[in-house]
């Protein structure tokens, strides 16, 4: 007998146990957030139809808008904030394959993951994998959307990429500092009326990257260059508004040496 | 020996026919660079001539339709002439004084067609007429050399060795800097925003290097026991700071500080981050808490965003019930514990002075079309392309469709003209 009352005990347990260990974190989720729990959150959303664009885990106002008309359509408070009782409801009206979405973003694919529909005729293929698979946290969960970032508005993931190459392929010895320095030199030039309207023509411009003309610009960047890039298109600025910047041991030109200079990060002196 | 001889051969045939290989390699290089080169100066050249031409065409006119139809063909023929010019390998000062002069060109013919004041074009391009019919000829004689069609590369390779008072560029170089200055001195309010800039505005006690320190260790008392190293700006920089570089264990970073008052322009540090996360309502709590410590009292959040590693925030100062955007400030918190790792409030150190203006209330039914919905109307200020303070209306919109596409929209409160829109994801 009590050894039949013990099983009962241990299997009301486990139902008892709380849903969120199978689904979402403990954490709310809002507009700004990335990650993990915003991936599930999409994926779930599409599965009922309100969400039609990208899973991509970043809480923008696409995700905004389904999440408020799910909270609508179901009596709950409409704040298109993922708080308990929505991640709830969701949970209980929704299946989620989280390996299918994970293994997808991994591989960069095109997909989508609607209810009613069988999931292989869903992925559209294509892409490379922008996924570096390093593993980073969110939410207490591991980040499968290791391989994009949120930016600033104006700002693309091809504008984060070429950058990320020049401040690698520029300044991948320097200290932070000297990094994300570069990547506002760039920036600095994309609001100068003398130079070009894009960041790709600032790159290319002839002549004006020593990483574009011997070829370190294709390196591989690493996760601390794409740091660097995303802390200078936030707003940092270590060169004060710096336009140039030039090595004093390696630089030949005369004319370089005679731009009114700012500071020195590491072996780069900026000037204006 | 013989087979030696005869390895040796062998030897010299593979490297000779290497050797062939790479220079007919690099010679079709050469030759796909040259061709490249060769078709953005024709282009160049050729949107030079049309754009003297239409600029000609355009002082023709006081008709209002006939006028409009040659300030849009100048605004897009020195944006197109622009880009042949970046895409050329000219000598950097060559380039940037082409791109101005160009772009202030196209900036004043999109001007004259907003503002219908033909009066003040033709008072402009009188002057610039002339110039741009010098410029022409100094250009046809400094890139001469360049169309002999004899595939010679090493001209175009020369131009990165050769300093610009030594080559033909020397006198459009000269030319571009004085119309520059000539044709387009700046206008108050890009004298103000430059003034701004460069902090001019700052009337503040100088600290000295260890007050400075002080400074630093007050608002961010977490690196108060790190080594630091000061140094002050260069002597050409446009205002003097402290550039204090600080090394706590694992935490490495810097922070600028103005001489005058010790502001902080900006702080960064890096550090290894552990793979946990506090909840949104704690990082945010410590952001505000960051603010309050340094001193940012008037100021609330506009933005913000999560990343692997941390949040960066927006906070902008508030004044009555309006946000100022260009008086705001960037904070950055690590996700693993609310340290603070970066504040950047360059922006913020000179407030912009608040003038009256108008504000004319729009009737959004109206103003967007059909199915649009508004999801948030609010006062801010904001620059406008004269970079003028000027009170707006800022609105996000939404198109009804499944995407959502959502869009920030700035409208001028007083002319009801659209200032900027921008697409929010």
């Amino acid at each position: 007998m009590r050894k039949k009352l013990f099983i009962v005990f241990l299997l009301s347990m486990l139902f008892l146990q709380p849903q969120q260990s199978d689904a979402f974190s403990a954490q709310i989720i809002q507009r700004g957030a990335f990650g993990d729990d915003v991936i599930e959150l999409q994926a779930r959303l599409q599965y009922l139809g309100y969400y039609h664009g990208k899973i991509d885990g970043k809480f923008g106002y696409g995700t905004y808008w389904a999440l408020r008309e799910f909270q609508q359509a179901y009596g709950l408070s409409v704040d298109g904030i993922a708080g308990n009782t929505t991640k709830k409801k969701l949970v209980a009206q929704s299946d989620y394959n989280e390996s299918f979405v994970k293994e997808q973003i991994a591989k960069g694919s095109q997909f989508t993951h609607y209810g009613g529909m069988p999931l292989e005729h869903q992925v559209k293929g294509g892409g490379t994998s922008a996924s570096s698979g390093k593993n980073s946290s969110n939410s207490g969960k591991n980040n499968s959307s290791s391989g994009s970032m949120q930016l600033p508005a104006n700002y693309t993931e091809r504008d984060l990429q070429l950058m990320a190459n020049a401040v690698f392929g520029e300044a991948r010895g320097e200290p932070y500092e000297g990094q994300v320095a570069v990547a506002a030199v760039i920036l600095n030039r994309l609001e100068s009326p003398d130079f070009p309207n894009t960041i790709s023509d600032i790159i290319f411009q002839p002549l004006a990257f020593t990483a574009v003309a011997d070829g370190q610009i294709w390196l591989t960047p690493n996760e601390r260059a794409k740091q660097a890039v995303l802390d200078a298109m936030n707003g940092w600025d270590p060169t004060e508004n710096a336009l140039y910047y030039f090595n004093p041991k390696t630089a030949t030109s005369k004319w370089i040496w005679s731009r009114p200079q700012i500071k020195q990060i590491g072996q780069h002196i900026f000037c204006y | 020996m013989r087979n030696a001889v005869y390895l040796l051969g062998i030897v010299v045939l593979i490297l000779a026919v290497y050797a062939y290989d790479v220079t007919v390699k690099q010679r079709s290089l050469e030759r796909a660079v040259h061709a490249n080169y060769t078709n953005e100066l024709t282009n160049a050249s050729e949107k030079l001539s049309l754009l003297h031409s239409s600029i000609s065409k355009s002082m023709l006119f006081k008709d209002e339709k006939a006028l409009h139809r040659e300030l849009d063909t100048i605004w897009r023929v020195s944006n197109d002439m622009r880009n042949s010019v970046s895409r050329l390998p000219l000598h950097q000062d060559v380039a940037n004084d082409w791109m101005r002069y160009l772009g202030r060109i196209g900036d004043e013919a999109k001007r004259s067609a907003a503002s219908k004041d033909t009066s003040e074009w033709r008072k402009k391009m009188e002057a610039v007429n002339g110039n741009l019919h010098a410029l022409t000829e100094e250009w046809t004689v400094a890139t001469a050399n360049y169309f002999q069609q004899d595939g010679d590369f090493r001209k175009w390779s020369k131009i990165t060795s050769d300093e610009v008072g030594d080559s033909s560029f020397a006198k459009v170089s000269a030319d571009l800097k004085s119309f520059n200055e000539t044709d387009f001195p700046l206008t108050a309010s890009e004298s103000d925003y430059q003034k701004k800039r460069e902090l001019q505005h700052l009337m503040d006690e100088p600290l000295t290097k260890a007050q400075a320190l002080e400074r630093l260790k007050t608002v961010f008392p977490l690196i108060s026991d790190a080594t630091m190293t000061v140094t002050k700006s260069r002597d050409d920089a446009p205002y003097p700071f402290y550039h204090i570089q600080f090394v706590r264990g694992s935490r490495i970073g810097y922070a600028d500080i103005t001489e005058k008052g010790g502001h902080i322009l900006s702080f960064l540090l890096e550090r290894p981050m552990k793979n946990t996360a506090l909840s949104h309502e704690e990082i945010v709590q410590a952001a505000e808490k960051a603010m309050a410590d340094a001193g940012f009292k008037d100021t609330v959040i506009t933005e913000m965003r999560e990343n692997h590693i941390a949040w960066h925030f927006v906070f902008t100062r508030k004044v009555d019930d309006a946000l100022v955007y260009p008086d705001s400030i960037q904070v950055k918190i690590a996700k693993d514990s609310g340290e603070v790792l970066g504040i950047n409030a360059m922006e913020y150190i000179q407030k912009e002075t608040i003038k009256e203006q108008e504000l004319n209330p729009i009737d959004w039914s109206a103003f967007f079309g059909e199915g649009v919905v508004i999801e948030d109307e609010k006062k801010i200020y904001t620059e406008n392309d004269a970079y003028e303070l000027r009170l707006c209306y800022e609105v996000i919109a939404r198109l009804p469709n499944k995407q959502y596409e959502t869009f920030r929209v700035v409208v001028d409160a007083t002319t009801h003209e659209v200032i900027q829109i921008d697409t929010l994801s």
